[in-house]
Formats: C-alpha cells, sequence, structure tokens
C-alpha cells in the first residue's frame, strides 16, 4: 500500500495542491539537464515521501542521498540540494564544497531551498567563500497533505524558535502557507485567532493580501468558510498527556512519521529477524479509517467483534450451500484480511505497553494533575521520577504539565527541582532549563494559576466517559476534554464573544475579524447568521472551517475534532493545518539545550 | 458621381490597382533631401535628417557645424542636437526596431541616439579592423548591421539589444563589391545574418562561417544592385545589362524580367509590398515593375526617398509624405468603374438611401443572398481607408446592410470602428504616426503604445490603452519617470502630489520603481516619500536601505513580519555601521534583536558576546561562556583526564562569576559552581582509578559509577560534597548494587537503619532484576497494603495479591489485578469474590 495518502474524498482540493507540487519539483530537476546527484536532507526526503514517489525521481537521472556532514560521493559533475533554509545546514554544504576543491574535483552546485530562499542562510555560504559557486533556486513546498483532512506546513522547530528565540519566520511561513490556500480557495472570510503568534499569523496573512490581494471575484463563494488560529501555547496541557486514541498511542509508543510507522518485522508476524518494516498509517486504509480516532479500549474490542463475525462467515461458508452473489460479498470481506491481520498485531504490540503498571501510574498521576487535586502526591511522584533517574524526557514532560496547570511552582520547589535535575542529568541541562523557563513552561510561581477556574468553565474534565458510545470529546484521554478543541468546538459553534471572559484567562490575545469582500457586511456577523446564507454550496456539500494550530497539533486532538466534525447538528467539516504533527515527547524534545 | 473619382486616381499594373494617396504635407520648412541624409523609421516612424557631408554643398544662413534632426512622419520637429563627433564621415544611419537611431562613422564607431536626439551611452567601437580600415559602406535591418572596410572584410552587429561585434568570413575577392544585401537572422536556416554580395561576375553569400558562391540563372554576370523582401524570401536584382530582374531567396528560378534601358544602376530599389518592385533614378520618373504588363511610371519633380512597409512603400519628398500602396480587393469590388459586385450595390444602396431614393430597396434586394459577403466587403474597405469621411461613408453602408442581415457577426463593425478611431487618432499629424491597418496588426498595440510613451504622448497612450482595456500601468509608471526627470526645477512636496496623483489611477502600480528612479535622479527625499507609498514591504525595504533610510527599512521589514525582510536589513546595517551604533539601532527592537541573536548564536560568538556586554546581559554572556566550556569537552583534542580541563574549569568560573554579578541568577552561580566543583572532583577520580569513566556524567551517575566500581568511599564523598539528599542517595545505592547483583550488600544496606523511602525502591530493584526470592525479602515489609498488592501481583503471586488487595478494600484495584491474571482461570475467579465481597461490603 503506498503511503502517499489517497486525498479523493478530501473536502478541498488537496490533489491538485500536490499535483502541483510534484510538478513544481519535477520542473526543477528537468530544468537542470543531464545526470545529476540530487542530495535531500533526510527530514525534508520524509516530507517529499509524501509528495512524489522516489522511484519517479529517479527517471530523471538522478542519484539519490541524503544530507551529513560526509562529502558527497558521486560521479556526477552536478550536485543538487534540495533542503529546508536552516543555517546550520549550510556548513554541510560548505564544507562539501571545499572537500571537492581540496581534491581537484570540478562540479556544478545547485541549491534549491524549501520552501524559500533566505538572506540568512545565503549570508553564511557568502562567509564560507562558497556563494559564488551556487545556483540558487527555490521550491515553495509549503503545504504538504497528510491525509484527505490534515495539511501540515511541516516546520518541526516553529514552537521551540517561536517561544525560546523570538524568531518568528515560522510564522510568516505559516501566513504564506495559508495564502496559497487562498489562491486556490478563495479569501477566507471569517478569521478568528487566539494567542499571541496566532494573531500575528492574521496579521501577516491581512498584510499578504493587502499587498498581493487574491483576487475575490474570481470565485463566487469561497470554499473555505472560517479559519481558526488556535497557538500551542494557549494549551501545552493537552499534548503534555498520554494520547489514548489508537493513532494517538501508536504514535505515542512507536512514532508515526509522515504517516507511517516503522516496525521490527517480527511485530507483523513476518519472520525475519532484525528486520524493519514502514506500515503506512492514512485514511485509504479503510479499516484504520474506522478505528484511528477510537479509544484503544473499544478498538480491541472492535478487532475482536470483527474478528469473530469473520470467523462465523467462514463457518457458515463451509457447511451450508451459498448463492454466488453470497460467494461475493464473502471474498469482498476476505479482501479486507490484510488489513484486519496488521492492526490485530498492532494492537497486539501496543497492549504491551498500555498494560504495564508504570504506564497506568503515570495515566493516573497525569489524570491528578489535570484535575489540579492533589499537589503534594504529585510534587513527590515528579521527584522520585528525577530521583530514580527516568528517562529525562519523560520527566520533562509530566514536569510541563504539572508546571502549567500550576502556572509555576513556588520557588522553593523549582529551585528544588531544578538542583535535582542538574544532579540527575548534568549540567549541561541548565540550557534546556533556560530554554523551558523562557517558554514559560517551567518556570518560577508569580501569580494563581486559574487552570482551576478554566477547567470548571470549560468542562474539561467530564466524569462517567463512556468511550465506547462517547457524548463528548473528552473520550479521547479517558475523561479529560482537550482544552484545545473545546476553544474550536466554541469558537465554531458561537464564536469568541460569548466566552471573552474565560479566553483572558489564557495566554495572549484573541481576534474575530472579516476579511475580503465580507469585511464591511454587516449581514455576515456571526457565523450563524452565515450558515443560512453562503454556507450552502450548491452541490449540498457543508461548507468548511480550517482550523490551524500554530506550534503543533497531537493525533488525539485530530481525533476529537473530527468525533466533532461527525456530529448530528454540526454544519461544517473540518480541515486541520499543523506547523506539525507533534506529541509531548517531539514537543518536549526541541526545548533540550544540548543541541545548541 | 463620387464612385468614379475614388478610381479615377488608381494605377493599373497588369491585373492590379495601386493608388499613391497623399499622407502628409510636409510641416517642415526649407528642406533639400539631396542635401542630407535621410533615415526614415518603417512603420510610420520618425525621420532623422542630417547634413551630408559626403556631398559638397552650398551652405546658406546657417552654422558651419551639422545638426542632427528628428522629425515626426509629417515634419514636424521632434528634437534636434549637434553633431560633434569624431571618427570621420557618417557612413550609415539607420532606425532600429525599437526607435534608437544608429549611427555608424568611418572608424567604426558606433553612435546610438533616442527618438528625443539624446545620445545612449556607451558608444561602441566595430573593432580594430574597423578603426584602420575605414567603414565604406552600412547594410542595415531591424535589429542589426553588416559593414564593409575599405579592405572588402565585414563586421557585424547581429543584435542591438546586445550591441556585441563580430566579424563574417573573409570573401577572398579582390576589388570591393558592387553592391551587397542581407537576409535578417531570422529568415536564415542558421539563424546567424547572411550576406549577399554582388562581386566580379556573381553573388557570394558571407556568414559568420563561411562563403558560398550562388548558382543560377538570374546571376549571369556581374550585378549592380539588389535588395531582398521584407518577409526575406524574394530577392530584386539590377543586373549591369540594365535588367531588373526578381529571384525567390534561393536563386530558383526568375520571377520577373523587364529591361530597364538605363546602364546605370537605379538610386533606389524598394519592394512595394510583395507584388512590385520601384526604382529610382533622380532624373527620371519613379517606375513600378510587376510580374507581367507594361510598369507605371509615376513623375516627380522633386528627390524623393523610398520607405519600405510591409504593405507598401511611402514616399517621402520634400513637400509630401505619400502612400504608395495596391488598392485592395475590398476596395476595387466597390471603387472600381462599373462594379456590380455587392459590396459596390450595397454602397449604391445607401446613397440612394441618403437621398431618400426607392432605388435603395430595389439594390438591397438584388444582393439579398449576398448581403454578408458585401457588408464584409464595405468593412474591410472601410480599415484600409486613411480618408475620414470615407472611412465613415464605407462604414455606414456596412450598417446599413447589416441591419438586413439576421447572422451577421455584429461586433465587426464595433471592433473596427475600435481600430479606427486609434488609428485615426495616431495619424494625426501632431502626432505623425502613418499607420497602414496592416501595420498596425503587425506591430501590436502594445508596440504602439510603447513607441507613443517613447515619443512623450503619455496622454494618447493612456487614453488608447484604457480604450483598448489594457494594462495602463506601464504607461504611468513611464509618465511618472519622465516626470521626475524633466521637473528638476519643481520641489519635492509638490512634485509627489502631482505623481500620486496619477499613480493612483492604477492599482498595484510599484512606487517602489518609481522611487527608485527618482533616487537615480538624485531626488532622494522624493525617493523616501515615494516609498512610503508602496504597500509591498518586499520591493519598499530594499529601496529604504539603497536610499539610506536604515531606520525606516528596519521598521517597515519588523511590521512585514517577513523575517528575512528583517535579516537584510540587519545584514545592511551591520556591515555599514561601528558595533556600537548597530547594537543601538536594534537593542530596542524586539524581533530584529532577537533574530541577530540567533544568527549570532551560531555564527558570531564574539560579536555577540560584545553585543550582551554593550546591553550588560551578564547573564547571557554566562551562559554563552558556559556553552563554550560545553563544546571545548566535546572537542576531540580534550580527551578525558588531560590538561584541558583547566580552561574549562576557567570558563565556567567565570560564568559563575558573571552570574554572581546580578541577584536573580545565584541558582545559576550556584550551579556553575557546583559544575566546577564536579569537573574537578571527576578529573581526580579519572586519575585514581585511572578510568576516563568520570567527566561530563552528572552527579547521580558518578555515585552509582564509584558505587559500581566498589569505591563506595568515593561514592559517600561525591554525597557529601553535593549535599545529596537522603532519598536519592538510597535510589541511587539501590540501583548500582542491584545492577552489579550484589544482593547480600543490599541486604545490608537495607538493615542499616529504616529506609527514609520505605522499602519500595529494593522491591522494585529485585522485582526488575528479575529476583523473586530477593523482591520476597522486601515486600512484607512495604507499608501500604496497595503498593504490597501490586508487588505480589508482578512476581505471580495471585493470592497473596489478593489478600493485600482486599486489605486495602480498593474494588478498582482488585479489578485490574484480575486483568493481570487473565489467563489464570483459578486466580481470576478468586479476585472476582473478593471483589463481590467487596462491593456487598460497599453497600450495606
Amino acid at each position: 500500500m503506498a503511503q502517499i495518502p489517497n486525498l479523493d474524498n478530501s473536502p478541498l482540493n488537496l490533489k491538485s495542491l500536490r499535483e502541483q507540487s510534484q510538478r513544481d519539483l519535477v520542473k526543477i530537476l528537468k530544468d537542470i539537464r543531464g545526470k545529476k546527484c540530487l542530495v535531500i536532507e533526510p527530514k525534508l526526503g520524509g516530507s517529499l515521501s509524501l509528495i512524489i514517489q522516489t522511484s519517479l525521481l529517479k527517471e530523471y537521472g538522478i542519484e539519490l542521498r541524503h544530507l551529513s556532514a560526509e562529502p558527497v560521493q558521486t560521479d556526477c559533475t552536478k550536485v543538487v540540494y534540495l533542503v529546508p533554509s536552516q543555517r546550520d545546514l549550510m556548513k554541510f554544504i560548505s564544507s562539501h564544497v571545499h572537500n571537492d576543491i581540496s581534491k581537484g574535483l570540478q562540479r556544478e552546485y545547485y541549491i534549491y531551498f524549501v520552501p524559500r530562499r533566505e538572506i540568512q542562510c545565503e549570508k553564511i555560504l557568502e562567509e564560507e567563500n562558497v556563494h559564488h559557486l551556487m545556483t540558487i533556486g527555490e521550491y515553495p513546498l509549503y503545504v504538504v497533505p497528510l491525509d484527505e483532512d490534515v495539511l501540515s506546513f511541516e516546520l518541526d522547530l516553529a514552537y521551540k524558535e517561536c517561544q525560546v528565540d523570538g524568531d518568528t519566520g515560522s510564522l510568516w511561513q505559516i501566513a504564506k502557507a495559508i495564502h496559497k490556500l487562498e489562491s486556490s480557495f478563495g479569501v477566507i472570510p471569517n478569521l478568528r485567532a487566539k494567542g499571541k503568534a496566532s494573531v500575528l499569523v492574521a496579521d501577516i496573512l491581512n498584510r499578504m493580501q493587502t499587498e498581493e490581494p487574491v483576487s475575490s471575484s474570481d470565485m463566487a463563494v469561497p470554499e473555505i468558510n472560517t479559519l481558526i488560529l488556535i497557538d500551542r501555547e494557549v494549551d501545552m496541557v493537552t499534548p503534555m498527556c498520554s494520547q489514548l486514541t489508537y493513532e494517538g498511542l501508536v504514535d505515542e509508543f512507536l512514532r508515526i512519521n509522515n504517516g507511517s510507522v516503522e516496525l521490527d518485522s517480527s511485530v507483523m508476524g513476518v519472520q525475519q529477524e532484525g528486520k524493519k518494516m514502514k506500515v503506512p498509517l492514512n485514511s485509504s486504509d479503510k479499516l484504520f479509517k474506522e478505528i484511528r480516532d477510537l479509544n484503544f479500549e473499544v478498538v480491541v474490542q472492535v478487532l475482536r467483534q470483527k474478528a469473530t463475525s469473520m470467523k462465523q462467515d467462514y463457518t457458515e461458508m463451509t457447511t451450508t450451500n451459498q448463492t454466488v452473489s453470497e460467494l461475493k460479498d464473502f471474498v469482498k470481506k476476505l479482501n479486507s484480511l490484510p488489513e484486519m491481520t496488521r492492526h490485530i498485531n498492532l494492537a497486539q504490540h501496543l497492549s504491551k505497553f498500555t498494560s504495564k503498571p508504570s504506564f497506568l501510574a503515570k495515566l493516573d498521576m497525569e489524570h491528578t494533575i489535570v484535575e489540579a487535586s492533589s499537589y503534594d502526591i504529585c510534587f513527590e511522584y515528579i521527584e522520585e521520577m528525577i530521583q530514580k533517574q527516568e528517562p529525562l524526557i519523560n520527566v520533562l514532560r509530566i514536569l510541563i504539565l504539572f508546571s502549567v496547570t500550576n502556572s509555576g511552582l513556588p520557588k522553593k520547589h523549582f529551585d528544588y527541582l531544578r538542583r535535582e535535575l542538574l544532579h540527575s542529568y548534568g549540567f549541561e541541562h541548565m540550557a534546556t532549563l533556560n530554554n523551558l523557563e523562557k517558554a514559560g513552561l517551567f518556570k518560577k510561581q508569580e501569580s494563581k494559576s486559574n487552570w482551576l477556574t478554566v477547567k470548571r468553565a470549560l468542562q474539561l474534565v467530564v466524569e462517567d466517559t463512556d468511550t465506547a458510545n462517547p457524548n463528548d470529546i473528552a473520550y479521547v484521554f479517558s475523561g479529560y476534554a482537550p482544552l484545545s478543541i473545546r476553544l474550536v468546538q466554541h469558537a465554531v459553534r458561537s464564536g469568541w464573544r460569548p466566552m471573552e471572559e474565560i479566553l483572558k484567562l489564557l495566554p495572549g490575545p484573541h481576534t474575530e475579524t472579516k476579511r475580503g469582500r465580507f469585511a464591511s457586511n454587516p449581514s455576515f456577523d456571526t457565523l450563524q447568521s452565515a450558515s443560512n446564507g453562503i454556507d450552502k454550496i450548491a452541490d449540498g456539500r457543508r461548507s468548511l472551517v480550517l482550523v490551524v494550530f500554530v506550534g503543533g497539533v497531537t493525533f488525539a486532538e485530530i481525533s476529537a475534532l473530527r468525533f466533532l466534525s461527525a456530529q448530528e447538528g454540526m454544519a461544517y467539516d473540518l480541515i486541520i493545518g499543523t506547523t506539525k504533527i507533534v506529541n509531548g515527547h517531539t514537543l518536549a524534545e526541541t526545548f533540550l539545550g544540548t543541541s545548541g | 458621381m463620387a464612385n468614379v473619382s475614388v478610381a479615377a486616381e488608381w494605377q493599373l499594373l497588369y491585373n492590379r490597382y495601386y493608388r499613391k494617396p497623399e499622407l502628409y504635407p510636409m510641416r517642415w520648412k526649407h528642406m533639400d533631401l539631396s542635401r542630407n541624409k535621410v533615415a526614415c523609421a518603417p512603420f510610420g516612424g520618425p525621420i532623422a535628417v542630417i547634413r551630408d557631408d559626403s556631398k559638397i554643398v552650398q551652405l546658406y544662413s546657417e552654422s558651419a557645424l551639422r545638426k542632427l534632426r528628428i522629425f515626426t512622419s509629417s515634419g514636424a520637429l521632434i528634437s534636434e542636437t549637434v553633431w560633434k563627433h569624431p571618427g570621420g564621415r557618417l557612413i550609415g544611419m539607420s532606425w532600429t526596431e525599437d526607435q534608437t537611431l544608429i549611427c555608424i562613422v568611418q572608424d567604426g564607431t558606433v553612435y546610438r541616439y533616442n527618438v528625443h536626439a539624446e545620445l545612449i551611452e556607451p558608444n561602441v567601437s566595430l573593432g580594430k579592423e574597423c578603426f584602420e580600415q575605414n567603414v565604406v559602406e552600412c547594410m542595415f535591418w531591424g535589429n542589426g548591421v553588416v559593414c564593409l572596410t575599405e579592405g572588402g572584410l565585414l563586421f557585424g552587429i547581429p543584435d542591438f539589444k546586445v550591441m556585441s561585434p563580430c566579424q563574417l568570413a573573409e570573401t577572398g575577392a579582390e576589388d570591393l563589391p558592387n553592391c551587397m544585401a542581407v537576409i535578417e537572422p531570422k529568415y536564415t536556416v542558421s539563424g546567424n545574418v547572411e550576406v549577399l554580395v554582388g562581386v566580379g561576375d556573381g553573388i557570394l553569400i558571407v556568414d559568420e562561417d563561411g562563403v558560398q558562391r550562388v548558382e543560377g540563372e538570374a546571376v549571369q554576370g556581374p550585378v549592380q544592385k539588389m535588395v531582398v523582401s521584407w518577409d526575406g524570401k524574394y530577392l530584386a536584382i539590377f543586373t549591369h545589362d540594365g535588367r531588373i530582374l526578381v529571384t525567390d531567396i534561393n536563386f530558383k528560378g526568375v520571377l520577373l524580367e523587364y529591361n530597364c534601358e538605363s546602364a546605370l544602376p537605379p538610386e533606389q530599389l524598394a519592394w512595394c509590398g510583395l507584388d512590385s518592385v520601384l526604382l529610382y533614378w533622380d532624373d527620371t520618373p519613379l517606375l513600378m515593375v510587376g510580374p507581367r504588363g507594361d510598369p507605371v511610371h509615376y513623375f516627380h519633380d522633386e528627390p524623393l526617398v523610398l520607405i519600405p512597409e510591409c504593405d507598401g512603400v511611402r514616399i517621402l519628398s520634400n513637400t509630401s509624405m505619400e502612400s504608395l500602396q495596391r488598392v485592395p480587393d475590398s476596395t476595387v469590388s466597390i471603387f472600381k468603374i462599373g462594379s456590380t459586385s455587392p459590396a459596390a450595390l450595397l454602397y449604391d444602396a445607401l446613397d440612394h438611401f441618403d437621398r431618400r431614393s426607392a432605388k435603395a430597396d430595389e439594390n438591397l434586394r438584388l444582393i439579398r443572398s449576398s448581403l454578408p459577403e458585401a457588408v464584409e466587403a464595405c468593412i474591410d474597405a472601410a480599415g484600409h481607408e486613411f480618408d475620414v469621411s470615407r472611412q465613415r461613408t464605407l462604414l455606414r453602408a456596412a450598417s446599413y446592410g447589416q441591419a438586413f442581415c439576421s447572422n451577421f457577426q455584429r461586433d465587426r463593425i464595433q471592433e473596427m470602428c475600435k481600430t479606427l478611431r486609434v488609428l485615426n487618432a495616431v495619424r494625426d499629424p501632431e502626432i505623425g504616426i502613418p499607420l497602414s491597418i496592416n501595420q498596425y496588426k503587425l506591430l501590436t498595440p502594445s508596440v504602439l503604445i510603447a513607441r507613443l510613451i517613447n515619443a512623450h504622448r503619455h496622454l494618447l497612450a493612456l487614453r488608447i490603452s484604457e480604450y483598448l482595456g489594457m494594462n495602463q500601468e506601464v504607461v504611468i509608471m513611464h509618465w511618472a519617470c519622465s516626470k521626475i526627470t524633466a521637473s528638476l526645477a519643481i520641489p519635492d512636496a509638490t512634485l509627489l502630489e502631482i505623481l500620486l496623483d496619477k499613480l493612483r489611477l492604477c492599482r498595484g502600480i510599484s512606487y517602489a520603481a518609481v522611487a527608485a528612479h527618482a533616487d537615480k535622479n538624485g531626488r532622494r527625499k522624493l525617493a523616501a516619500m515615494l516609498v512610503e507609498h508602496e504597500p509591498r514591504s518586499s520591493k519598499q525595504v530594499p529601496l529604504l536601505l539603497s536610499i539610506g533610510e536604515e531606520d525606516t527599512a528596519l521598521m517597515k521589514a519588523t511590521e512585514s513580519g517577513d523575517t528575512d525582510l528583517v535579516y537584510l536589513v540587519l545584514f545592511h546595517i551591520w556591515q555599514k555601521r561601528p558595533p556600537l551604533e548597530f547594537f543601538g539601532m536594534i537593542q530596542a527592537r524586539p524581533l530584529p534583536r532577537d533574530l541577530f541573536i540567533s544568527y549570532a548564536r551560531c555564527y558570531k560568538h564574539e560579536f555577540l558576546k560584545d553585543f550582551f556586554l554593550s546591553t550588560g546581559q551578564l547573564q547571557e554572556v554566562a551562559y554563552l561562556l558556559w556553552k563554550e566550556s560545553w563544546e571545548l569537552g566535546k572537542n576531540p583534542m580534550a580527551t578525558k583526564g588531560s590538561p584541558l580541563h583547566g580552561p574549562r574549569i576557567k570558563l565556567i568560573e567565570k560564568a559563575q562569576h558573571l552570574f554572581s554579578e546580578t541577584k536573580e541568577h545565584t541558582f545559576e552561580s550556584k550551579a556553575a559552581e557546583e559544575h566546577a566543583k564536579l569537573l574537578r572532583i571527576q578529573h581526580e577520580l579519572e586519575v585514581s582509578t585511572k578510568q576516563a569513566i568520570f567527566v561530563d556524567s552528572s552527579i547521580s551517575d558518578t555515585i552509582r559509577t564509584c558505587i559500581v566500581l566498589g569505591n563506595h568511599r568515593a561514592a559517600m564523598k561525591v554525597k557529601t560534597e553535593f549535599k545529596v539528599s537522603e532519598k536519592r542517595w538510597y535510589w541511587l545505592k539501590v540501583f548500582a548494587l542491584a545492577t552489579i547483583r550484589d544482593w547480600d550488600a543490599l541486604e545490608k544496606f537495607s538493615k542499616e537503619k529504616r529506609p527514609p523511602i520505605g522499602y519500595r525502591p529494593f522491591v522494585e530493584a529485585c522485582v526488575d532484576a528479575d529476583e523473586k526470592g530477593e523482591a520476597l525479602k522486601y515486600i512484607p515489609k512495604l507499608a501500604d497494603p496497595r503498593e504490597r498488592a501490586e508487588a505480589y501481583a508482578r512476581i505471580g503471586m495471585a493470592k497473596e495479591a489478593a489478600d493485600a488487595a482486599s486489605q486495602a478494600k480498593d474494588g478498582e484495584l482488585l479489578g485490574r489485578l484480575k486483568l493481570t491474571f487473565a489467563q489464570n482461570a483459578a486466580a481470576s475467579s478468586l479476585f472476582d469474590t473478593l471483589r463481590d465481597r467487596l462491593s456487598f461490603q460497599g453497600v450495606s
């Protein structure tokens, strides 16, 4: 099965978007005549695997390499670098060139920056004295469709760069990505943003619209009705909790990268010792589409049911006489057998992790922290984790959760835990602590936490959640309703206005604006009145809300949004845009100070 | 009848009619073309005139200095300048496609002028050989030139847009050629220019790579004059024996032959469209020959200049500009004497209609079936007319006929009216561009507009582009730039208002481009005011930098949110200003400052330190030093145990010192102090154990390593040195002992005193190591029955687990434990009964 997701069922024409990106890339490669060596930065290579099949690239006379510090070994005289605009990569490229020069190799060098060339990178090439040897271009890949309803801007470090370094370059790129979507699908008339970075993105986006207007007259009705921008900063609680949906759990334990998970082949029942295999996970897999968003407890039951019913069918098949059409149905069911096997294997593998007492204890602790019921127990738990030298990332995750819900720790505890951390994991983590403090994720308490108020007002903790027949998004964390999604739920239903008081308790400003032709039209004042008018697109599709997470989103949150979208009385389809799919681990990792 | 008089002006050549209407009486005074060199641009372009210095002429009351004058086709002076160039005689002068005047003098220097007689720098030389040998003849085409030197060498400029000269192959002929003609690069197979050289008894084809002699029946004996048709397909040749021949460009067959009975070659030889050839001697009538039939003679009493066009020839004399062209078929069908074609009848019907005669209806009935073609012919004929009243009559006839046609394309008339309005506007003697409709179509409206703006006819250009629904940005932009150039005396603020007034007409126009032009003209202040209005930051910011408005540039870049623009400004200022000034500019601006820090963190460490010192952020300097010490550690030169730890420790101590400068950083200062101390102790440990495994591990790891190595004294020392808490100490020691599986030592340790965190660490360590027996030593000592239950469960003792759980009275725990023992049916039922009992208790 292909890793490139099938986008036929998408509410937006994402396929054309992807095809455009394919064409752009092919054009770049075709325009450089002859044999060439294409050197791709590995992470970018991962993103590209969602755009184009690597085998296709080989048709254009290409040797494929991954960018690393090692010099490029190739016979080609043309070397094409395809890299994101990151400063640290320039050193690699310069050293490659210097290495070639010292060996007397004469080569033509091309650098294509993704998504655009940046002066800070070129400056380094200049200082390394190789800039004049380069032909520089850009490959404007701003948006990568991960699935029929998920878009990624592939900005891995966006959150850390914004929060710690004050580098808002990623925000410009997000705005550009949305602006590009608007040029295909029309100016989005309603915009709601919450959080500092979100409001900045909204500003830049409006600026782009005045500088290079998307002519709204071309399209009768813009395909996307509302844009909701949510800043990760607003809700750092959710990503730090362990996700309990099927897809979320796979990501927590096994890491989903670019829509696939890499596993020991033994897990999948293939007897090849030590060999890894990639399992694609996207909605092209019918069974996965059905179960990805369910709570894992339920997934096990669903799989068991399916297996039983199939077994029953099989017994009937062998004992009674069947009509041809019944046979046909049965064969059709058999076709889903590989998918069944795949997910039964995967679920079995996952339950090894979920049944561990330590995992259950951790869940317990997360709930205690979210409920903010017992400060001391939580503090002692964390203290013990540090003293036992449990993996640092695990500690940071729960520490962030603890600090954020308490809006910091009293100075005595803050200093104590910091010291214990440095003693247990080394003094180099002073930088890590500094990063976390700058980002406000682990800090000294300066004011009383309003988490309890928020929790109560937004009903974040829901008792008696029936995970099998959920009636609230809280099912994705077995009782905790993700704050970010609650906000979206309200924003879609009634806009920000009725909940201003609560919004003020959360970090960052919020805005609500009308754009494009609708900017001055009072009759489109609320989303609800709008839903009677322009929302009904002629062919009966529901109109669209694009929810963009600035700083990343987790699979569990996506599941919760899909749940919302599937509710009766919901007037919209939801599409999700994100800087990157994250989880507590990947997010916390970016703050580790040892990398620089 | 009026119709007759139209056709009466026509001349018949074989079966075709020709007409020669006057376009303009020339507005110039006292012009004698024979005294001058004249260059006329095709497509009704300008005329350049300069006194011919190869002729001996009498000077009247005029300066001895020659003047280059440029006129419109109607003879109105556009501009003039004094010709003072060195380099000998002016040999060739011609207009290029984009209406630049090219002048080539004897020594091979090329001077270029625009229509305003302004010299376009730089002047280009055709090369050393031309300079030494002198140029004797130049052959131009729309976009290039080939020159012949006295030495018989050929040089050329194949493209005036590039202006790089090249030499063509040497002909090897001893004599200078009799005549030459060029085939434009766009008509040759090779794509390079080819020159036809009439030398000796034949013709040579010369290009950059070689020479080829021409074979063909047309070439028998010396050739005196040649000219290639405008489409590059035919060649007209005047032979030594006074015949004019037309052959195709590959010299296959003779299409026309006529004996002119003159041994002298004509002074001018020109194609009139593609149908006939004109020959001009100044003392005999102008001769026009076609493929068949008698030639036509046109008498003249003044010197003439023939200007070939794509659809005819314009004839310039001292007093008038005429156009000689074949009468179009549609016009013939209407105006030919005695014509009974449908179009003629329609035209006649209109006449009757105007006179309210019933014959109009009769005419219409006669042509009912062919009415559409009659209408079409009238429209077409109107297009070819220069006379406005006749255009009008023809269009009225068409419109009259159209009323009776049900299925005629209605916008044809409208379209023609549009075209004619444009044509009539530019044909006006004030403007003086006598374009025919065919020329207009070939030229395209956008080129016409470009020519109008070049001639500074901005208003007309604007009107036309507006009328034709074209983008007006080009016109307004050019106007604004010209206005700035021309308005040196107008103060900035006033000029700004004038400019803005017009620039507002066009949405999305680039204010930055206009501002850049203002800056180039030395009006920096105006540029700054204009650039304010540019909405696109990506265009605005670079310009602001180039006019030295760095502060504003930084502000605008920051506002745009585009970090790349901010970096552009940062690097610019960084390079131009002394560090302190640079620091001052960015210090109070968060985004530029953070971006600078982020960049400098990677590539300009020292400079960043300077920045932090200048802003008094000592703790940041301390962090940098600390990081440096870390990098020093990663350096392969600094292998563990080597004296390089000295510098590392020094850096950290420096950092500690800086941290201690401010109160808020006591924690950091303390940590740095401890780090330095740790490195020293680790160093000592490595020396004493002779094992390089300590440096850069954490305090906890150091303790563990000591215990694992059996060095309990050292471990204890680290513990006291860093005031490690009893709790942590217990975890560390228990795990370390479990690692080396020293179960006796573990037991001894458990009995040292009552452990401060209970026996859980002991249980965990044993269970993790899969030592059931060892674990059982400690499980009963666990205080909390829940913990006990779970511990028993982990080592698979269901009964004990169940007992402990029921002691804890925890139903949920029982349920969980049951799951753990799911495979074990006996254990499972045990949990169920216990839970039942428990819930029963809960109810009661």
